[in-house]
């Protein structure tokens, strides 16, 4: 409780002059202050660089050899034979199909669902807290051990999915929910859907909470019903944290790992049904041990994530999250809250605008 | 700054409050009256919000219990939940065999010094980024959000060629290095958010009086922050703590960590439902009583960023 959350006192703003940042002391053009903050950063900034850049050099340059030990000890240049191979096999395109129907699902009905969610409990009820807390039990337990939860229940002999299904009427006779490339797949959704939704639902939460409550209430006067408040009110004011939502899950669904490698028992079966396209790069990589091959793989899933992210952006524009913290300088007010500087002023201005849309 | 998590006297937005002039209650209800029909939507919303709770919660409940009965009571056709054999012999077995308890070890040890680390380089950088204007802030922040666009498998084959030839496979160390490289933008991600909570004019008068910048950052700074730092190290740990992917490439039986010992349980086509239940209980309790323990500010940290644009 000790992280005072008031504001800074001093106005800031990017038109603020060097001698405002000077007195505040954040400038950092004072040579003194320029060494201190390279001291601060420097150590930092190595370590992740040389973990990240050299790696990620080094795998591109693998990816255009050959070496796979079980072939031969000699590892030739071969140029981009490993990209064509790789773009002209089925098996390429098979796990790039499941990951487009994985990424999908995941992205598009997780944030769905997680707006749904945080709606939900950002009512007011009794026990919200007590939901809340409930709410990061799936985040926070481990993929690998989300694995095993779904595979007691969706065990195909005695696992409870049968049980209850078989109960409520639904099936007949128990399925082989993990034997079936189909089923599996689904299994695979529903798990993942399990432990991603909580972090999406908060995201999405802690947006709503920014909306000010009389937007609704100048909306209501004006007539305008509950879908109406939400297309016009809700959904703008979240716009930020949906978009930041969709390129975090879209990065983490591509890269699904730890619960196909639990649920299949490290095979990304059955019959492949579940080798997303990262579960094939490791396939290759630590199974073949076709570490030119599987390097090429990586390549591919780096150039995946970045088109994907490339493509939120550029359909929904800037993302909010994080990079508010680039074009506003903190302290300062987010746009869905221009109301919490002039109370007085945005209950009359801002209602009129949702009123006018909505006539 | 945005607080999202101070409970705001939340005023429902599809159910206005009965008492007081609420403006819904002007309006002409369709076909049901108006009292009605919000009792419809409190009814639906708790309905939906047991279900949801249900669903989030039962798995683990289902696990634990798993872990609690006797196998032969669960599998089969139909189980049978006799609470009155409950049983706690699957985890003495677990806790006195040395092929899980070192991994146990392992794992605490790599999730402590990462964390450490982590915050001892996280937090310095962070609170440069948070206080002062530098040329190449604004990339730097951006470059360390891009590395979690970096997929892990990237560096996967890399990392274990360089780890291999530094002679450091399977031991905890690698874990340490890989681990710190991997969370620590996150850590400073994190760490920018709370600085900036703190205001400068704290240490701008500590200034004044005297202080120098490092005593203005260890003895000002970092107390405000303290909080943020410490749900910051629990996010860290529990990221360590919960690794697979790497744990598995970079370590072999020597310094395996306790994910990978856990899913290892489970093998293609059988498994041992009783060993893996339990396994998994106890592979989830240190971060599950640490996130519950810190969920104000975990939450708060996650969220920030996202939430102000």
């Amino acid at each position: 409780m000790s992280i005072p959350t008031t504001a800074p006192t001093a106005p800031e703003g990017s038109r603020e002059s060097r001698a405002d940042r000077r007195r505040r002391g954040t400038d950092s053009r004072t040579r003194g202050d320029r060494r201190f903050t390279l001291a601060l950063v420097a150590p930092a900034v190595l370590v992740v660089a040389a973990l990240f850049a050299y790696p990620i050099g080094y795998a591109v340059w693998l990816s255009t050899h050959q070496w796979n030990d079980k072939i031969s000890p000699r590892h030739p240049y071969i140029g981009v034979r490993n990209y064509t191979t790789l773009f002209e096999s089925g098996e390429f395109w098979d796990a790039m199909g499941r990951t487009a129907f994985f990424s999908v699902i995941t992205v598009i009905g997780g944030v769905a669902l997680a707006l749904g969610l945080a709606i939900l409990l950002n009512q007011d009820f009794k026990g919200r807290t007590l939901a809340r807390v409930l709410l990061l039990v799936p985040w926070a337990v481990p993929p690998v051990v989300n694995g095993i939860m779904w595979r007691l229940i969706f065990d195909g002999d005695n696992g409870i999915a049968n049980t209850i299904l078989r109960n409520l009427g639904i099936i007949d006779e128990n399925v082989q929910w993990l034997a079936d490339p189909d089923t599996a797949m689904n299994v695979l959704i529903f798990a993942e859907m399990w432990k991603l939704l909580p972090f999406l639902t908060l995201l999405l939460m802690a947006s709503l909470q920014n909306i000010p409550r009389n937007l609704y209430r100048a909306a209501g006067v004006d007539g305008a019903n509950a879908w109406k408040r939400f297309l016009h009110i809700t959904l703008p004011g979240v716009k930020g944290a949906l978009m930041f939502a969709l390129i975090v899950q879209s990065m983490w669904s591509i890269k699904v790992f730890d619960t196909i490698y639990v649920l299949t028992g490290g095979s990304g079966g059955p019959a492949g049904g579940t080798t997303t396209i990262n579960f094939l790069g490791y396939l290759t990589t630590f199974s073949n041990l076709d570490r030119g091959y599987g390097a090429a793989i990586a390549v591919v899933i780096m150039v995946l994530v970045i088109l994907t992210t490339l493509f939120w952006i550029l359909l929904l524009g800037r993302p909010a999250g994080g990079p508010s913290r680039w074009r506003r300088k903190p302290g300062a007010t987010a746009d869905v809250t221009p109301s919490l500087k002039e109370p007085g002023r945005d209950e009359l201005a801002q209602p009129a605008g949702v009123a006018g849309e909505s006539q | 700054m945005t607080e999202p998590q101070t409970e705001p006297q939340t005023e429902p937005k599809t159910l206005p409050r009965p008492t007081g002039a609420t403006p819904s209650t002007t309006r002409a209800p369709r076909g049901l009256s108006w009292k009605a029909r919000r009792r419809g939507f409190t009814v639906l919303h708790r309905f939906l919000l047991v279900v949801a709770m249900i669903f989030f919660v039962a798995p683990f409940l289902w696990m634990l219990l798993y872990s609690l009965l006797p196998a032969e009571l669960l599998q089969r056709r139909d189980p049978d939940l006799d609470l009155t054999r409950i049983t706690f012999s699957e985890y003495g077995d677990l806790l006195t065999d040395s092929s899980f308890l070192k991994p146990m070890g392992t794992s605490a040890l790599v999730a402590l010094l990462t964390t450490l680390i982590c915050l001892a380089l996280g937090s310095f950088a962070a609170y440069g980024i948070a206080r002062f204007r530098f040329r190449g802030r604004q990339p730097l922040l951006l470059a360390m959000m891009a590395t979690q666009a970096i997929p892990v498998i990237v560096l996967a084959v890399p990392l274990f060629i360089i780890i291999r030839g530094m002679g450091l496979f399977d031991t905890p160390w690698a874990l340490v290095i890989v681990y710190t490289a991997t969370i620590l933008p996150l850590v400073i991600w994190m760490m920018v958010g709370f600085f900036e909570a703190i205001p400068a004019s704290l240490e701008k008068a500590a200034r004044i009086d005297g202080c120098n910048r490092w005593q203005m950052l260890l003895r000002i700074a970092f107390p405000l922050a303290a909080t943020g730092l410490a749900a910051t190290g629990i996010f860290a740990f529990i990221t360590a703590w919960s690794d697979f992917f790497l744990a598995k490439i970079l370590t072999a039986s020597g310094s395996t960590t306790l994910p990978v010992r856990t899913a290892s349980f489970q093998g293609l086509f059988a498994m041992d439902y009783t060993a893996a239940a339990t396994a998994g209980v106890i592979t989830s309790l240190p971060v599950l009583v640490l996130t519950l323990a810190a969920q104000k500010w975990i939450v708060r940290g996650l969220t920030e960023g996202a939430v102000k644009g």
